[in-house]
């Protein structure tokens, strides 16, 4: 569906096919865990089975007198492994140094040994065999609790809190104060403040006061974090293949941690099984270092158990939030304290939720408070849209309950209030050109929400049914990127980008080239270079690959262009202005048969003797302005009041996306971050015992959606252009995520009259909040 | 360690294998026969990426022993193709379907719908739902995977009929 009068382009804005798929079908296409390296040590870990301990000794002889283990590895033992000598292990600051524990252990799972053997099973029964002693600390887990004055310290005080996985993801114009003076657990808090919030409530006809919560949750990504790192004693050259995201934030990664000159570091991005913000550095530096300390090539592939419990899952999230509204809609405050488990590192997106929380509705007062908070929790890390998806559900939530106590249509109220072009956000910063009113339109006019009414009275007395609409979106992330493109001998066209391509973004980017060079898919090859080979180009995150990657790559390509018409004008005797490139070649416009083809185009410029240079189009961009990406979705639920199941009916997705360079895989990143919000609203959820350890770390009892689980979605892609994205495309990995825990919520309460006050809405939560279960106290509306 | 070698045609081909003993199916694929199409996502049966039909019948290789398919037939995702660049219906519509994203999880849903659609040519789509309720997968929503598989089913009983006609 197009907003604004699309433009006509001959490649761009088309339904295509990848074009390197086939690796994917036939079993191919080579993943980390697929790498095999002569001479190979196989990493197993030892992990803490406490949730905080101090490490008393470290007893290896029994591991190491089992055939086939050769080292075992502790954190005293990196110095070998750093150029300086220093140690990252010692006093790490954040997760990516702490290679492994030194001297304590802060959660259950925390690896505090590295065990190197010939064989996978001979590595694991040598982490069996070593002997640690651990004294067990006092612990904190509960986000209130470690907040107080007098909680256990989850971990030593920490400076330089390291925020690269939230800035991977958004670039947020916030100081965010880092926590100084008397130990806390609280490693970070952000504040906005606008207006006068105590004016705001006193004019308000209704105020919703609630706390709402959201659970820590797996990225989901099907394949195990897995690094190979292969260290050349003879050479010095450090080569390592990761699962990662960003390959050059892994080389960078190395480079600091290690102290390791970029020039003898090779950082190999292999395909990757899904990363969603999940995979990024974890393991990389772990594992080159101990490549370095054996002088062999090293391989770990984490274990399910262990992916889900030791990697870096998202955040719990603890929200209040007071809202104000008038009886014509029109909002007055919002009050907000917003609280994310960090883990027992910091690094959680406090100010993501803070700001995102607040500023995707026009508030005239506010105040949000934002905290990130450390407990004896596995730390965590970035998700598809960090953070987002936990304040969506706790003020979606809260618009809905005060439409409904002021019989307004909660659609129509969303309308009304929503952001628009130039409105300011928390922080003060003004939105740029956005689609969230378009959005909201969109989705209001959907048959799902317009027979609300006539779904609910399809109602039994045991099987109530509801329809909910929430909103969500993303600013969308900068980052500076290059790219290359080459003119081949035989016409056709060889780019080259660092980034990694997951999803399929390399066919839009060929569609990118197609298009301004007037080819045709067939001629065009992406390759994705290493960190030695690639121009530089950030990570596939933050929903700005196409955005920043797809833009050089279209500078590369009019560059390239040009470059053709300058040799072509002299050789023709023309004015480059009078040149026109198709048909596979440049010709002076209205005079076909003065023309040179592509490829005696790259002859002339690569042949003995050839007059004229090389013709390689280079593209070099920094993003600068933001494009934000809205969502608005809608769910049909059917709640069995006898046992708290909800069933998911209908489902529809409205995003806006600029403009769709490949609407089928714009379709695929809607529909899938779609699902994996009906996880969170339904069931994901990391399940602890009281004392710090999961107990649900399988992939049968943490409870992802399955084919049967969830119903057809509808897509429906809004184009509301960018300003600085190719073709005026926005991000479009990001906002799907955002709202589909909510808008379960939201659907649930319309069913059942009463509301979940933590997602996800498990049978029990749901039984409780009708009252049928515990003491009632979730009414509607309290 | 001991050490055995177990013989069975894989896609096809005679194979022995030297296995640990207590590699897994699964094991012996990758690290033996060099087949690393089939993926690991959880060693347990939860997830289906390792799924390989076994004398015809779908099943997790991470929950086969190596040893117990001496003399058996494996069919992975490397044999698939019905002929030099000549890829399954499925495989195709896959790709038609944007029916897979990371690719991860892709042999998995391919041999996993295959083992569907040998038994049951024209499934619903609540029975290809159901039957591929054994394999996750996080990129695409679902969706699109089955289409893909309701579109190959509709190929290959086209072909069949028109080969039938013939």
């Amino acid at each position: 569906m197009t907003t604004e009068t699309r433009p006509e382009y001959s490649s761009v804005g088309k339904r295509e096919t990848r074009i390197e798929g086939a690796g994917k079908v036939t079993g191919g296409a080579i993943y980390a865990a697929d790498v095999q390296v002569p001479d190979m040590l196989h990493c197993k870990l030892v992990h803490s089975p406490h949730a905080h301990a101090r490490i008393v000794s470290i007893d290896a002889t029994k591991a190491l007198a089992i055939d086939g283990v050769e080292r075992v590895i502790v954190a005293e033992d990196f110095g070998q492994a750093v150029k300086d000598g220093s140690n990252p292990a010692i006093d790490a600051s954040n997760r990516g140094a702490a290679l492994l524990a030194h001297k304590q252990a802060v959660f259950t799972g925390e690896p505090v040994a590295a065990v190197l053997a010939e064989t996978p099973s001979a590595a694991e029964e040598g982490v069996e065999a070593v002997e640690v002693t651990y004294e067990v600390l006092p612990h904190v887990l509960d986000l209130e609790a470690a907040m107080e004055d007098g909680s256990p310290l989850a971990r030593p005080p920490v400076s330089d809190i390291d925020h690269s996985e939230e800035e991977a993801h958004v670039t947020l114009d916030v100081d965010t104060e880092e926590a100084e003076g008397k130990p806390t657990n609280v490693a970070s808090h952000v504040s906005f403040t606008r207006g006068d919030i105590e004016a705001g409530f006193a004019e308000s006809d209704v105020i919703v006061e609630r706390t709402w919560r959201s659970a820590s949750m797996h990225q989901g990504y099907i394949e195990p974090h897995a690094t190979v790192a292969d260290f050349k004693p003879a050479t010095g050259e450090l080569t390592v293949w990761a699962a990662t995201q960003g390959q050059f934030m892994v080389r960078d990664t190395i480079m600091r941690t290690l102290k390791w000159p970029e020039t003898k570091l090779r950082v190999i991005g292999c395909e990757l099984g899904g990363g969603f913000g999940g995979k990024m550095t974890l393991n990389s530096p772990l594992v080159a270092a101990l490549s370095v300390i054996a002088g062999r090539p090293v391989k770990l592939v984490l274990t399910r158990a262990e992916d889900i419990t030791a990697a870096a899952p998202a955040p719990r999230a603890m929200i209040n939030l007071k809202t104000g509204m008038k009886k014509d809609g029109s909002l007055t405050a919002i009050e907000a304290s917003v609280v994310y488990g960090a883990g027992a590192y910091p690094g959680a997106p406090a100010a993501v939720g803070a700001l995102l929380g607040t500023s995707f509705y026009k508030w005239p007062n506010l105040k949000a408070d934002g905290y990130e908070v450390l407990t004896n929790h596995v730390s965590v890390g970035a998700i598809r849209a960090p953070g987002t998806h936990n304040a969506m559900h706790a003020v979606e939530q809260n618009i809905d309950e005060m439409a409904r106590q002021l019989d307004l249509d909660a659609g129509a109220v969303r309308l009304q209030n929503v952001s628009q072009t130039g409105d300011p956000m928390a922080s003060g910063q003004e939105f740029t050109k956005i689609g969230l009113d378009e959005t909201v339109t969109q989705a209001i006019e959907h048959p799902l929400w317009k027979n609300r009414e006539a779904a609910k009275a399809e109602s039994t007395d045991t099987k109530m049914v509801g329809v909910g609409l929430a909103i969500g979106g993303w600013l969308g992330g900068l980052q500076p990127a290059a790219a290359e493109v080459m003119l081949n001998n035989d016409g056709t066209v060889n780019a080259v980008t660092g980034v990694n391509d997951i999803t399929g973004t390399n066919t839009s980017f060929a569609q990118i080239l197609a298009e301004e060079l007037n080819i045709s898919l067939d001629q065009i090859n992406i390759t994705t270079g290493d960190t030695k080979t690639a121009p530089f180009a950030g990570m596939s995150a933050g929903s700005k690959t196409l955005f920043t990657v797809g833009r050089a790559l279209r500078e590369a390509a009019i560059d390239l262009r040009e470059q053709m018409f300058e040799v072509a004008a002299d050789r023709l005797e023309a004015n480059e202005n009078d040149l026109e490139l198709k048909d596979n070649a440049v010709s002076v416009k209205g005079s076909p048969d003065q023309s040179l083809g592509m490829d005696r185009l790259a002859s002339m410029t690569t042949g003995f003797g050839a007059l004229y240079k090389p013709l390689v189009g280079s593209g070099s961009i920094a993003a600068r302005i933001q494009a934000p990406g809205f969502t608005a979705q809608l769910v049909k639920v059917e709640v069995d009041t006898d046992t708290g199941n909800v069933e998911l009916k209908d489902f529809a997705i409205v995003q806006d996306v600029g403009f769709a360079i490949n609407p089928l895989s714009v379709e695929g990143q809607m529909e899938g971050g779609a699902v994996q919000g009906m996880g969170i609203g339904l069931w994901e959820e990391y399940i602890y015992d009281d004392d710090g350890k999961l107990r649900n770390a399988g992939l049968l009892d943490y409870r992802m959606p399955t084919a049967a689980d969830v119903p057809d979605i509808e897509s429906l892609i809004v184009e509301v252009p960018s300003e600085d994205g190719p073709y005026g495309a926005r991000g479009v990995g990001e906002p799907s995520i955002t709202a589909g825990g909510a808008a379960i919520a939201n659907a649930i309460a319309d069913a059942i009259g009463a509301r979940v006050s933590e997602i996800p809405a498990t049978p029990e939560r749901v039984l409780r909040a009708l009252g049928t279960v515990g003491d009632g106290a979730e009414a509607a509306g309290s | 360690m001991s050490r055995l070698i177990v013989s069975a045609r894989i896609n096809g081909e005679a194979r022995e294998l030297l296995v640990d003993e207590r590699d897994s199916l699964l094991d012996a694929l990758r690290e033996r026969a060099g087949l690393t199409g089939t993926k690991e996502g959880c060693n347990n049966g939860n997830c289906g990426a390792c799924s390989v039909l076994l004398d015809g019948r779908l099943v997790n290789s991470c929950l086969v022993m190596a040893a117990e398919v001496e003399g058996s037939d494996v069919t992975t995702v490397e044999g698939l193709e019905l002929g030099p660049q000549q890829l399954h219906p499925l495989q195709s519509a896959f790709l038609e379907e944007a029916a897979l994203q990371c690719g991860i999880c892709t042999p998995g849903f391919l041999v996993s719908a295959k083992a569907l659609l040998d038994t049951n040519p024209d499934p619903t789509e609540h029975e290809v739902r159901f039957w591929l309720a054994g394999n996750l997968c996080r990129c695409t929503g679902y969706d699109k995977i089955i289409r893909a598989v309701m579109g190959a089913a509709e190929t290959m009983r086209n072909t069949a009929s028109s080969s039938e006609g013939a």
